[in-house]
């Protein structure tokens, strides 16, 4: 290894744990998917019951570990940035790799999914013959081969890294230049991409106040990307008060107050909730209307937060960026 | 939930000596680890402070791997390239103590020159009128009471190359708040000090480059060994960054033997949960027949597992914060010193990040935690009547 940090040996620590744990899991979700029948009597049924509960805590450990987890991730990459010559921020670590960014794709889709999963096993719980059980099994059998996609990224990213190599800074990867990886986005116009993120809002408002679980899923679905585009292309130069500075990592960072971890979290607990409502609702859970709630407060949180910073600069400034 | 943590505080009192076993172990490993990693980061914080006082760029002549003198001429040839403020030869070395085993770094300074450092400014000022005279020198006060260890109080006889003496008197001694910096320092006139390692008139140890613009010290860098192949030049991001890889890679050693020690103790807490003593499992018995569920009890023994760790979590941080800034960590502080008889006492500055904390953390409780997972879903899914009989 290139690299001996002692965050990033703790990070591959904790994944080997987490996924032998998963591997567990997945050995018990084939057998209960392959052996289970709810009307039988026989031990193995007796068996397979009570192992359903170690699956249940393996996965819940996994999922409340993640949460904290990737925050402490995106922490290390910004302190890896000091030791990298030409990164500025996690993005040029990120980048540093070709895993970086899918890599973290995999690690926030993973962070939908083990939710959901917890969604649906506590609703499973309440209900007196738990008819979920074998579908939430299977259900983690899809999730397996991403998180273990996601622990092999992990391992070939902070293998990968090489501190002699110079890495591109954010400055470069977040430009309106062609050879940039989001010039498509940065480069539309302002008016579109303000009439895309709040149009999405409204919808989500709309949906939230007619109280349709579908469209609020949809809406919220949809909303992911859509402020994530928009925050590189718009807000965030707000944040740094420079037109020409689009970086969604450099939130993360103490020059802007750590703005960036209650964006983000504002935004995933918004979403998140969002599409679970909907789950929640096919499952035939009556109280889904409190996690619409929930989703709604997340996504006005979120939509406060970005949008606080262009208004403030106007009244301070007088013009737009 | 709130009657359940009751529940699980009650039920780690009752088995009081078997959790405080656990308790005081894992809180002696958290601490062993956080003392480690504050000591470690109080240290490159204190590194990086001084390393912004170093020359932006140093230029070594290295002639078959070997550093070797410089010709002083060729500062002037560098000071006149685009950028550079300004280009110092410097000349110093270390002199080796014999008796007392030590070694003496001895810088040169021009008395009314510039040198590239700022408190060798200082010094250079304020004593300029001694360092004038002849043979006189400033010392460090290690230096200082080294000497008069070895009854030369007043003077110091030199021996040079060629085995001759050289006599030079103590002409002050540096103030003692600079003591990190200047403990085991001489400074002398830069004539003096050619003398003394017996150096050619025009030649320098090394030359030191200040740049006016920051982001020009990479160009500039490789300007200087394009037109000079036979040196070396060193940027202070270089340093900056294998000073940070040299932190990183003790720390990073001991959190991997670290890793051995936490696996030990993962497999003792998890024999610990699972060897249920019958009186508990009768207890768990009884309360599936008093109408609990499998996932009652787990929870009870999660929040166990959560009082446990995070108990011990702070407790040890705690500790290691009094032990390293109160104590200024006895014992541990030298595993981080290196050896060197002329080591500056000095205090840790106190420097404490979340991110320490945050991998303090998740190097330990995790692991804990996971341990008691499968022992608690074993004795949660106990059979109620076979225990009870």
């Amino acid at each position: 290894m290139n690299l001996l940090s002692p965050d990033v040996i703790a990070i591959l620590m904790l994944d080997a744990i987490l996924f032998l744990f998963a591997l567990i899991a997945l050995a018990i979700s084939v057998q209960i998917v392959r052996k289970w029948d709810r009307s039988a009597t026989t031990p193995l049924q007796y068996a397979l019951e009570k192992r359903a509960y170690l699956v249940a805590t393996i996965i819940e450990y996994i999922f409340y570990l993640k949460l904290p987890l990737f925050l402490y991730f995106i922490y290390t990459l910004d302190l890896l940035s000091n030791i990298l010559p030409g990164a500025m921020c996690a993005a040029g670590v990120t980048n540093a790799t070709v895993y970086g960014m899918p890599l973290f794709v995999v690690k926030i889709l993973d962070l939908y999914l083990f939710g959901l999963w917890i969604v649906v096993h506590r609703i499973d719980m309440n209900k007196p013959d738990y008819p979920f059980t074998k579908r939430k099994f299977w259900f983690f059998m899809l999730i397996f081969p991403l998180f273990a996609l996601e622990t092999a990224l992990d391992v070939a990213h902070f293998n990968g890294i090489n501190p002699h190599v110079i890495v591109s800074c954010c400055g470069t990867l977040f430009s309106a230049a062609k050879t940039s990886a989001v010039s498509a986005f940065i480069t539309l116009p302002t008016s579109a991409i303000l009439v895309l993120f709040y149009g999405n809002f409204f919808l989500i408002v709309v949906s939230w106040v007619f109280k349709r679980s579908f469209f609020m899923a949809l809406f919220n679905l949809l909303f992911v990307p859509v402020s994530i585009i928009s925050l590189v292309a718009f807000f965030s130069t707000y944040v740094y008060e420079m037109p020409h500075h689009h970086c969604p990592f450099c939130l993360l960072q103490s020059d802007y107050h750590y703005i960036g971890y209650p964006m983000y979290m504002t935004l995933f607990f918004g979403t998140f909730f969002g599409i679970a409502a909907w789950v929640a609702q096919k499952l035939g859970f009556d109280s889904y209307g409190r996690w619409m709630l929930r989703s709604f407060i997340g996504d006005i949180l979120y939509v406060a937060l970005v949008s606080y910073y262009p208004i403030s600069f106007y009244l301070k400034n007088g013009v737009w960026l | 939930m709130k009657n359940l943590f009751a529940f699980a505080l009650s039920s780690l009192t009752r088995r009081g000596s078997k959790n405080f076993f656990i308790f005081t172990i894992f809180t002696l490993m958290i601490f062993i680890l956080a003392a480690i990693f504050t000591i470690t980061h109080a240290l490159k914080s204190e590194m990086f402070m001084t390393l912004d006082a170093l020359p932006d760029i140093t230029v070594q002549r290295v002639v078959a791997g070997k550093q070797t003198d410089i010709e002083a001429s060729r500062s002037e040839t560098i000071a006149g390239m685009f950028g550079v403020a300004d280009a110092v030869p410097r000349v110093w070395g270390y002199y080796y103590f014999a008796k007392a085993g030590v070694n003496f770094s001895i810088v040169g300074v021009e008395a009314f020159g510039t040198s590239y450092k700022k408190s060798l400014d200082v010094v250079a000022e304020t004593y300029a009128d001694r360092l004038m005279e002849e043979n006189t020198m400033i010392v460090g006060p290690g230096v200082a009471e080294t000497l008069k260890r070895h009854f030369f109080s007043d003077y110091f006889y030199f021996v040079k190359p060629d085995g001759d003496l050289k006599k030079v008197t103590i002409a002050g001694v540096f103030k003692p708040s600079t003591v990190l910096e200047s403990n085991d320092i001489i400074v002398m006139e830069i004539g003096l000090v050619r003398d003394i390692f017996g150096m050619d008139d025009t030649m320098a140890t090394d030359i030191v480059v200040r740049v006016a613009n920051p982001e020009e010290i990479p160009t500039i860098a490789r300007k200087i060994s394009e037109i000079y192949p036979d040196t070396r030049v060193v940027t202070k991001e270089d340093l900056k960054i294998s000073y940070q890889n040299v932190f990183d890679y003790k720390s990073g050693i001991f959190l991997a033997l670290f890793i051995i020690a936490i696996f030990t103790f993962f497999i003792i807490i998890y024999d610990k949960a699972s060897g249920l003593s019958s009186e508990e499992k009768r207890e768990i018995g009884i309360l599936k027949a008093l109408g609990w569920k499998i996932g009652d009890i787990l929870q009870v023994k999660f929040f166990e597992a959560i009082v446990i760790s995070f108990g011990g979590y702070l407790l040890a941080v705690t500790l290691a914060l009094g032990y390293v800034f109160g104590l200024d960590a006895p014992l541990m502080r030298s595993l981080f010193m290196g050896y060197s008889v002329l080591k500056p006492p000095f205090e840790l500055p106190f420097v404490l990040d979340v991110g320490t904390l945050a991998l303090i953390f998740f190097a330990t409780v995790p692991v804990y935690i996971a341990a008691t997972l499968i022992p608690s879903w074993k004795a949660a899914t106990l059979e109620a009547d076979e225990v009870i009989r």
